[in-house]
């Protein structure tokens, strides 16, 4: 179980990002994080495996405080928590293969990362990774060389490859075509549902949040502004959440 | 618009302007008019001249008193800025002051282009032997012989003249003599047909070859018979120098010498040095950006904002890294060289150390600017796998920077390759070490040679450096 407990976040420059921001995470949940840009999302979803500093507040997960790690603890946290993200976050120029064993950099050692050497185990289940994303045969492609969607069923190899027990996927369809946002977020699904990880995921598209989210926080400058299940977002409390001249649009193809 | 506005300005120029909050603009007037003013000072003061210095033409004259009108205008036209802002034209102060600044640059720096055609006939003295480089000469037997002569006569007279070398021997009529005596030498063992050349040799081991006494302008030639032997008769020149007593005994040496073609050509003596100083050059320049580039490599990731801007601890390193580049960034090659020199003595080693030293301050700057450049999503991605910073500049940054890092080292060889054909003019081996010594001499025909063979080599780095980097791009 994942407790964020009254989260401040202000950055350098002032900006107040999140605001008391309290909530709790089941395991096996498929919680979605909706805003407007800017309320906040990003930031939360970072400050929960310590990308980004909380200025105040604590985040326990399973007893552990996250906030009060440091150092090969919070390393070993974060090992434990994959990510994806709105950009993929590639490293472009490397092999689709060295991109996925990145995700097992937590846990081996260093001298051996460094030189570049994986076991036999780490590179079989790199492939095992890649078969279940649907692209063994694009292992020694260089990532580039991929779609976007391609891409991003890459970097889901790579956080399974951490064998997570959560993801938190920041924005991970807003690069992608309406079409592929479906496989993507199926794939996410798939992990939540058979894996029993527990998803963190922001979307922007309410018909998908509709579709996939098991419950539903709302950021709105901030704060949160809404706890609940999915189904309870009606048209009142979306203006509520994206301001009175939001008109609410569909991600397109229903799955 | 309050009166004490201009009224500030005609007491202090730019206060006015500063006061009401055109900061940037007062503080450009007052830096002016007192870089002016003092301009003018200086070039009024007269120079105090001991026997080292060099006149400055300018200083002293009191005719640069007239030049205060262009402050005195300056404070004019301040005043009316500070009166009516966006008004008075900026162009007037800025015409002013860089007439100004031309006039009195043009003076300073002592322009003087009759002087570029009134000596025009001492360029051939340097162009003429520069046509012919001295890197291979027509292959040749060269004999000698000499004898000793002591010249003026000392009270006591030395013993019979003593011949040296063993194939020809020289026999001298005296064995002392004063300037001006004519002395009849004979030799022996010379090669049969082959024109023999007098030369003399000075106290202090200047040479001087003797010229016909008909005609000063042609060298003396003499042909030995046919069972190489010659007599002949010369007169005791003057190669006594300045500074030294004429009347004290010293040591003298006339030499005879004789050069057989062989035919077909060889690598002149200065040739073998100027391939000694490219090979030198070359492999100091290998090395020194070898070393540089490892040396640059851990700096740039200690100088990258985007690596190091995690912690105060970090952030510090960042700074001081970043620092040290940059100071060391702006020293010349040249200039830490000299301080190599004196450490390690002269040679290749200290001009090495000096091209490595620069190339680590360039090389770690543009290194990190490269870092910074890069795309920071993959680096946090990475960070999220739970990797420590090793790993993620192995598997986050290093992917990214590869290429470019490899293109900036090929490129900074072909400047290093450059610089060490310069580093040995201040004692730090290579060809420049060659070099500074023959322009000091006066060898012009060694100095085009050397010109001929960096001017090689240096294409072809930049050929070869270029073809490189096209293929990385």
């Amino acid at each position: 179980m994942l407790e964020v407990q009254h989260l401040h976040k202000v950055y350098p420059n002032g900006t107040r990002a999140l605001t008391d921001v309290s909530f709790q995470v089941e395991d096996g949940e498929f919680l979605v994080v909706i805003g407007l840009s800017g309320s906040g999302k990003s930031t939360l979803l970072r400050c929960i495996n310590r990308l980004i500093e909380p200025t105040q507040g604590k985040i326990l997960w399973d007893g552990t405080d996250v906030t009060a790690a440091s150092g090969a603890e919070l390393r070993g946290i974060r090992r434990q928590i994959g990510m994806i993200f709105q950009q993929f976050n590639l490293v472009k120029r490397s092999s689709v293969l060295t991109n996925v064993l990145a995700g097992r950099l937590g846990y081996v050692g260093t001298a051996g990362s460094l030189a570049g050497v994986w076991s036999s185990a780490d590179r079989a289940s790199a492939v095992r990774a890649l078969e279940r994303v649907g692209l063994a045969e694009k292992a020694q492609s260089r990532a580039d060389a991929l779609s976007g969607g391609q891409q991003q069923r890459v970097a889901i190899a790579r956080a399974l490859m951490q064998n997570p027990k959560l993801i938190l996927a920041d924005e991970p369809v807003a690069s992608l075509d309406p079409v592929l946002s479906h496989s993507i977020l199926q794939y996410l699904e798939q992990l939540n549902r058979e894996e029993k990880i527990t998803v963190i995921c922001s979307l922007h598209f309410l018909d998908l949040v509709h579709r996939y989210a098991t419950r539903v926080i709302a950021l709105k400058d901030g704060e949160v502004v809404f706890t609940g299940l999915p189904q309870e977002i009606d048209k009142a409390r979306f203006k509520e959440i994206y301001g009175e001249d939001a008109i609410e649009v569909k991600a397109g193809l229903s799955a | 618009m309050p009166v004490t506005i201009p009224l500030a300005s005609l007491i202090l120029p730019g206060l006015g302007q500063l006061l009401s909050g055109r900061r940037a603009r007062g503080l450009s007037i007052l830096g002016l008019t007192l870089t002016l003013l003092g301009l003018i000072w200086w070039s009024l003061t007269p120079q105090d001249l001991s026997p080292e210095t060099r006149p400055i033409p300018l200083k002293g004259d009191p005719a640069n008193l007239y030049w205060l009108v262009v402050p005195v205008l300056i404070w004019a036209w301040n005043v009316w800025d500070a009166a009516r802002p966006n008004v008075a034209p900026g162009w007037i102060p800025a015409l002013l002051s860089t007439t100004m600044f031309f006039v009195i640059g043009w003076q300073v720096a002592e322009i003087n282009p009759p002087v570029l055609a009134s000596n025009i006939d001492r360029v051939m003295l340097i162009v003429r032997p520069m046509l012919r480089p001295d890197f291979i000469q027509p292959r040749a037997e060269e004999r000698e012989g000499w004898v000793e002569i002591i010249v003026p006569c000392p009270t006591e007279a030395p013993a019979a003249a003593d011949s040296s070398t063993g194939e020809i021997t020289l026999t001298v009529d005296a064995t002392c003599g004063a300037v001006g005596e004519t002395l009849t030498v004979a030799a022996a063992g010379l090669t049969p047909d082959v024109p023999v050349e007098l030369v003399w040799q000075s106290p202090i081991g200047d040479f001087f070859v003797l010229r016909e006494a008909d005609d000063p302008t042609r060298f003396r030639s003499e042909q030995p018979d046919a069972q190489g032997g010659l007599t002949t008769a010369l007169v005791i020149p003057n190669a006594i120098p300045p500074g030294v007593d004429p009347t004290m005994p010293q040591e003298q040496r006339l030499y005879l010498r004789q050069s057989r073609p062989l035919g077909g050509w060889e690598l002149s003596t200065n040739g073998g040095f100027i391939l000694q100083g490219i090979y030198e050059t070359i492999a100091l320049a290998l090395m020194a950006t070898t070393l540089g580039t490892l040396g640059a490599f851990p700096f740039s990731f200690l100088a990258a904002r985007n690596l190091m801007g995690g912690n105060a601890f970090t952030l510090v390193v960042y700074v001081v890294v970043r620092t040290i580049l940059n100071i060391v960034r702006s020293i010349e090659s040249l200039i830490i060289a000299i301080v190599f020199v004196v450490i390690i003595g002269l040679g290749p080693f200290a001009g090495m150390m000096a091209v490595t030293v620069h190339t680590i301050a360039a090389l770690g700057k543009l290194f990190s600017e490269v870092i910074e450049g890069i795309d920071p999503g993959p680096i946090e991605a990475i960070r999220a796998t739970g990797a420590n910073w090793l790993q993620i500049v192995r598997y986050g940054v290093l992917p990214q920077v590869v290429p470019a890092f490899t293109a900036f080292t090929i490129y900074r060889w072909e400047i290093n390759v450059r610089a060490s054909t310069i580093i040995g003019v201040v004692g730090g081996g290579g060809i420049g070490f060659f070099l500074i010594q023959w322009i000091n001499l006066s060898d012009y025909r060694a100095v085009s040679a050397a010109f001929l063979a960096i001017l090689v080599v240096v294409q072809i780095m930049d050929f070869v450096s270029a073809r490189l980097r096209e293929r990385l791009a």
